[in-house]
């Protein structure tokens, strides 16, 4: 009995997920077909406009562009199964090749800002919290709330403006620079003020909400009992109540991929840093189907993931929280 | 132990809030005085820009390119020659117009989509809440992308339909929620026994209901929604250069880098910032005004 619930709740979540991705691609084949532009230029470049109708007529059908939508999608999801994504038509190299060779970049950029930015929010909530209504406190939250109102892209250019065009300390652009692929210190030294305004941005919307789930707990019956045994401050806050806020914090973790990553793409871009990112606004630019529709993809089931994983944890530490209310908690922004 | 009789004798009670007289707590509160009178003085500014303007802000003064703030180009030019200072105020009121129309839009959405999830059957409410769970996975700048992709060149009304229709989830979620609660409320049902219509009871016995705990959110999504014009603009997939918008003028500034012309990206920016977080400011009091009168009841 016990073995066929838990195998009807993976199935499940299982199902949940197939679901999820199938209608995440067709939703975006569909709409990426329909968008204006020729393919064919993303594919022949400057050579399309030289070409005769039938040239170009020939050039569909042998990409097989002029098929109904649901028929070009079909075959796309027969080759996908197998594993092939087909070429892309700007960079004319298999769609896996072109993202293999730019996700290490993404991932490291995205992961150890990802990393810093939970544990850096971690000590600034538990700060907060300790000092909760004094000048610390106060300081952080004026200073975090003025913080997460400016756009990523903004902070990028005058994070550029100061330490690589007036000062000329770091690096503006890039990964690294030409011929030093596998210095890591080069790499190192590019990746500081991409990964400071990711962290930057991201920060304080955890912090606050570690902050007010810690000033919560406080307010508990437990904190006066411990109080009245005789514990330090430091022991209830951080022995028990930090021990009670951090299943929703990690779960919240989860939740919170897509917005990270929506920052990421978006840093990565003004840094014409060369990851994912700048891929995916390349790829919708020159219309190069192929790459745009693996980008999503992979977008959207890392965010998919991400959510199911953060729903399980929650479910798994504290079966009275539901899903969906962390979930509403986790308001996707823009930043 | 070396305590004193002070440390001894903490109350360790439930925390002593001093009793508030009653009566004595205004509305006004704790009412962000300063942002508020920032974000008019902006947006009074921007409505009024053909009164503050000294320059055609779409002229291209190419012999003034990328000057830096004097006399006669209070803010400078940027690299194409315009006046900044007259494209403040003339591409204020674009980048505000859009965030208003987007949050309308949304939030228009919002409103019929939820009360449909919150009174509809339970299959019904479960198919529709599954659907904004997938919507909310996916990053909201990939929609716009498509939809901008979809329509081609952007304008006002493309680009605020655009960022509208990918902001109306949470709203929606937290309406539905509210809706739930007082569907089976006698009001409701007694409106609806004498005939009254969906739009009808949404109209008279839900929104006046839910109205108050959404009105944070919708004010944060005017905020979202300026912040993406800006964002989308500067990355070259909102309004093109002609259309002045404070985004559409800080998609200058990689050339602005190069010659070190800060005032290009500082002073829109600026604004941009100033504007984001008086609203962020304002939401915040609102969201504390609503839930005091939640706790008081």
């Amino acid at each position: 009995m016990m073995k066929q619930n838990l195998l009807l709740y993976w199935g499940k979540k299982a199902l949940v997920f197939l679901v999820s991705v199938m209608v995440l691609s067709v939703a975006v084949f569909y709409i990426s077909r329909l968008a204006p532009g020729d393919p064919l230029m993303s594919y022949y470049g400057e050579r399309t406009e030289k070409m005769s109708v039938e040239e170009k007529e020939a050039a569909r059908e042998k990409l097989g562009l002029n098929d109904p939508i649901h028929v070009q999608y079909v075959r796309w999801l027969q080759n996908a199964l197998k594993g092939d994504f087909g070429i892309s038509y700007k960079y004319k190299q298999d769609v896996t090749e072109v993202i293999g060779s730019r996700i290490g970049n993404t991932l490291i950029l995205g992961g150890i800002g990802f990393v810093l930015t939970f544990l850096g929010a971690l000590g600034l909530g538990i700060l907060c919290a300790w000092h909760e209504d004094k000048w610390p406190d106060q300081l952080l939250c004026k200073g975090g709330t003025l913080l997460s109102c400016i756009p990523e892209f903004w902070l990028s250019l005058v994070m550029i403006l100061v330490f690589s065009v007036t000062l000329q300390w770091l690096p503006s652009s890039g990964a690294y620079d030409v011929g030093h692929k596998h210095d890591i210190l080069n790499r190192a030294e590019h990746l500081i003020l991409p990964l400071t305004v990711v962290v930057l941005e991201h920060l304080w919307y955890y912090a606050y909400m570690i902050r007010n789930k810690l000033l919560e707990e406080t307010r508990a019956d437990y904190v006066l009992l411990g109080k009245a045994k005789g514990l330090s401050k430091k022991k209830i806050l951080l022995g028990h109540c930090l021990r009670n806020s951090l299943p929703s914090y990690i779960s919240l973790m989860a939740i919170s991929v897509p917005h990270v990553l929506g920052g990421t793409y978006i840093v990565e871009k003004v840094f014409s840093y060369p990851g994912i990112g700048t891929l995916s606004f390349e790829s919708a630019q020159y219309h190069d189907y192929n790459l745009l529709m693996v980008l999503c993809m992979l977008t959207g089931i890392v965010v998919i993931l991400g959510n199911l994983i953060g729903g399980i944890i929650n479910e798994r530490i504290d079966p009275r929280i539901k899903a969906a209310e962390v979930t509403e908690t986790s308001e996707v922004t823009w930043d | 132990m070396g305590l004193t009789d002070q440390e001894l004798f903490t109350p360790v009670g439930i925390r002593q809030i001093p009793e508030k007289p009653a009566g004595k707590q205004r509305w006004h509160h704790g009412f962000p005085w300063i942002s508020a009178a920032l974000m008019t003085i902006i947006v009074a500014c921007c409505m009024g820009a053909e009164l503050l303007m000294t320059k055609d802000p779409t002229f291209m003064d190419l012999q003034n390119c990328s000057v830096a703030p004097n006399a006669e180009f209070l803010f400078g030019t940027d690299t194409l020659g315009r006046d900044i200072f007259s494209g403040i105020w003339y591409g204020g009121r674009i980048s505000i117009t859009i965030g208003v129309l987007a949050t309308v839009i949304s939030t228009m959405i919002a409103v019929v989509y939820g009360a449909v999830s919150g009174v509809g059957p339970v299959w019904l409410d479960t198919l529709m809440m599954r659907f904004t769970e997938i919507f909310l996975s996916v990053p909201s700048l990939l929609i716009v992308l498509f939809l901008q992709a979809i329509w081609g060149e952007a304008n006002m009304l493309s680009l605020s339909v655009a960022i509208g229709v990918t902001g109306w989830a949470g709203i929606a979620k937290v309406i539905r929620t509210e809706v739930r609660q007082i569907r089976s409320s006698e009001y409701v049902l007694a409106s609806r026994c004498m005939g009254g219509r969906f739009f009808h009871v949404l109209r008279k016995h839900l929104a006046p209901n839910f109205l108050a705990s959404i009105m944070f959110m919708v004010i944060m999504n005017v905020r979202t929604a300026i912040s993406a014009e800006s964002t989308l603009s500067f990355m070259g997939m909102g309004l093109p250069l002609e259309i002045v918008s404070w985004g559409s003028m800080l998609s200058l500034a990689e050339k602005a880098l190069l010659t070190q012309s800060w005032w290009i990206i500082l002073i829109p920016g600026g604004f941009l910032v100033t504007l984001l977080m008086c609203i962020t400011n304002m939401g915040n009091y609102l969201r504390k005004a609503a839930n005091r009168k939640e706790s008081n009841l």
